[in-house]
């Protein structure tokens, strides 16, 4: 009896507690609505995180909301239940009902209901960023006249990350990538080219890119000892691209930079600024989410919606580049940084960026002849 | 030598977490409950600590902050073991499954809270605990600078852990009676102990050596937490069973993996070991084969605890 009495006071407990954080977590989701009307014409599904994830879904959504505020136009995010394909077909269609016209789907997550849901409703519009619709078995790839896949040229962003560092005097690199995945190639492949660039006009023919990719995106003690070698071993500065991974080289970089009293680790954060996360942050490879999504968004509202093809940001429509707001360069200026982009945009360097080949000494290996890149396998 | 105590400081990264764990689950194998929860355990404190790092940045200095988040961490240890405790004790469950039940628990919890509250899925804490120099200890020759230069308070801890677990096992009466009930606790009910009650102390204090193991894990090794652990708990079980659930071998399991983990990640910044050409993965390998290669020779005369996953019965005999 005493038995059966303890087993439900702890089922109690647990079934209490669960309740209470619930109940809390939906009055969030559903507060943020604008507009008295009832139906919301434009609409932002959640990928993994949160809205204000400071990554994919608060990037999408404030280049939706801008768009909305300044056109006077509803609209509403919508949560999925889980990160299931089932469950974000059902948020989508949720959206559906609810009025909308153009859904954000932000993530590569959304590439299968996109599939899924394209031709169930002709009628409305989907920009799907960072990826291109198919179906589960990888087998079909197809893009509705209603779709908008928006991809990144991740590689113009690790260029100018790479030329950077290299120009403000660093000549020990690294880069720590997570899972060896396109998008992460092709960040490494475009900052060892970068380094290359900057290498070659300031007539260095020493420059070492350290380069490694953990195969996760969790920060784990092995990633942060890895970068603790680099820099015990002299590397100045690593691009943290991966998720968490950059959270341990900033540890690491913190660690070094107490240990020596002065700033001499530093890192480059990836994806959106990170300068907040670290003090060793000097500058991030961003993807200017909020920008396409807002230009999309326009093009949807002007009525040449482009749908069908995949479009893709690069630096001629703002789409990539490095975070200068919160940079710490020593001297690489606002100035030279206009200098480079607008270089890299008439074609004065080609970037290699096909991800075949992970390993750039192998892949990039007539293309270096000033930096030299230690892989580790 | 630079580089000796370079990789001497990095394996104190691994080491240690592993060495807190493992001690953790031996208190609680010794009594006779297998605890697989290390990981869900380990995952829960450094949640809960973590996140009170994260709300106290601004209040309380460095490694007062710390010592405190210890004792959270602790804490919340001791309360999520209790679980375990509950069904393998009180209602003579699977000693696997409840503790499979934690491990799929805990970081579920810590996403569902963390989002909660704050929104996103990752906490946040400024590290600012490194000890780049110890006073005084750090100057002594060679051992100054191997133990007592760019350490953290955690390491300290550990080491204090092993020290004091070895006399509460072996020259206490607690520890005899603990170990009285994970052999025989028949004969040792007949003897007059309280099973139960040992049993009890020996879970919850692999909860609280579990939670601060996860705390210390997470602190030198990120500047978020993200609702893992990276299988570090189920590490310290192999750790544990390479140690034969003894303190001394247990510390000899944690300094060998702990010195293979940070030789096999930090050796692409050393170009002595970068010279030598061996795979990546031979490194990461070795614990792993060495543990295999001693359970075989030890499985005949293995010294794990007699009565380790079976649930106390007083009626048999």
């Amino acid at each position: 009896m005493k038995k059966k009495i303890l087993s439900l006071m702890v089922s109690l407990s647990m079934i209490l507690l669960l309740v209470a954080c619930g109940s809390n977590a939906t009055s969030s989701v559903s507060s943020d609505t604008s507009g008295s009307s009832e139906t919301f014409e434009l609409a932002l599904v959640t990928d993994l995180g949160t809205i204000d994830d400071k990554s994919f879904n608060q990037g999408a959504w404030e280049g939706l909301k801008k768009y909305a505020e300044e056109n006077g136009i509803s609209y509403k995010y919508y949560q999925p239940q889980e990160a299931s394909t089932n469950s974000y077909v059902e948020t989508i269609e949720l959206a559906i009902e609810g009025g909308a016209k153009l859904v954000v789907c932000p993530g590569f997550l959304f590439e299968e209901p996109v599939y899924l849901v394209q031709d169930s409703h002709p009628d409305v519009r989907f920009i799907l960023l960072d990826g291109t619709p198919h179906n589960a078995e990888y087998t079909d790839f197809k893009t509705g006249s209603n779709v908008m896949p928006i991809l990144y040229q991740e590689d113009q962003a690790g260029f100018l990350a790479g030329y950077a560092a290299v120009k403000d005097g660093n000549t020990k690199l690294g880069f720590l990538g997570g899972m060896a995945v396109p998008a992460v190639v092709r960040f490494g492949f475009g900052y060892v080219q970068g380094a290359e660039a900057a290498a070659e006009e300031l007539g260095i023919s020493d420059l070492e890119v350290m380069y490694n990719y953990t195969g996760g995106f969790n920060a784990t003690p092995e990633a942060q000892s890895m970068a603790a070698s680099w820099y015990n071993n002299g590397t100045e500065v690593i691009f943290g691209c991966g998720g968490s991974v950059g959270n341990s080289v900033m540890s690491a970089a913190d660690a070094k930079n107490k240990q020596d009293g002065n700033f001499v680790a530093k890192v480059i954060g990836v994806d959106v600024d990170q300068y907040s996360e670290s003090e060793s942050v000097i500058t991030s490879a961003v993807k200017m989410l909020a920008n396409s999504v807002y230009s999309g968004v326009t093009d949807f509202y002007r009525g040449n919606f482009k749908g069908g093809n995949v479009t893709t940001f690069d630096i001629r429509n703002d789409g990539v580049g490095i975070a200068m707001e919160h940079a710490k360069f020593n001297t690489f200026s606002m100035a030279d940084y206009n200098q480079v982009y607008s270089a890299l945009m008439n074609g004065q360097w080609t970037i290699f960026n096909d991800t075949e080949e992970t390993n750039p000494a192998l892949a990039l290996a007539s293309k270096l002849t000033n930096v030299k890149v230690n892989y580790i396998d | 030598m630079n580089i000796l105590y370079f990789l001497i400081q990095q394996m104190m990264l691994f080491m240690i977490p592993l060495l807190i764990t493992a001690l953790g689950g031996m208190f609680s194998e010794r009594s006779g409950i297998v605890n697989i929860a290390l990981e869900g355990i380990m995952c829960m404190g450094a949640f809960i600590s973590i996140l009170f790092l994260h709300f106290t940045e601004a209040i309380i200095p460095g490694n007062t902050r710390l010592i405190l988040a210890c004792l959270i961490a602790v804490t919340t240890g001791i309360i999520f073991s209790i679980f375990h405790a509950i069904a393998s004790i009180n209602l003579r469950a699977d000693q696997t499954i409840s503790g499979t039940a934690l491990n799929m628990f805990a970081p579920a919890f810590a996403i569902f809270v963390a989002r909660v509250i704050q929104g996103t899925q990752q906490v946040n804490f400024a590290n600012d605990f490194l000890i780049v120099e110890v006073p005084f200890l750090s100057k002594i020759p060679l051992i100054g600078d191997m133990f007592f230069k760019n350490a953290y308070i955690t390491t300290y801890i550990g080491i204090l852990i092993l020290i004091i677990s070895s006399i509460v096992l072996y020259k206490t009466r607690f520890g005899l009676r603990l170990r009285a009930c994970g052999e025989h606790p028949q004969a040792a009910d007949a003897a007059g102990i309280n099973v139960h009650k040992m049993q009890y102390l020996g879970v919850i204090i692999s909860g609280a050596l579990g939670g601060l193991g996860g705390l210390v894990f997470v602190v030198p090794t990120s500047t978020n937490f993200n609702a893992t652990v990276a299988g570090y708990g189920f590490l310290a079980l192999a750790v544990l069973i390479f140690g034969q659930w003894k303190p001394k071998y247990i510390f000899l399991a944690s300094l060998f993996f702990g010195f293979m983990k940070a030789i096999s990640s930090s050796y692409s910044g050393i170009p002595i070991l970068m010279d030598l050409k061996i795979p990546n993965y031979i490194y990461k390998m070795i614990p792993y084969i060495a543990t295999l290669v001693v359970l075989i020779f030890t499985s005949k005369n293995s010294s794990a605890p007699r009565a380790s996953g079976i649930p106390f019965d007083k009626g048999k005999r």
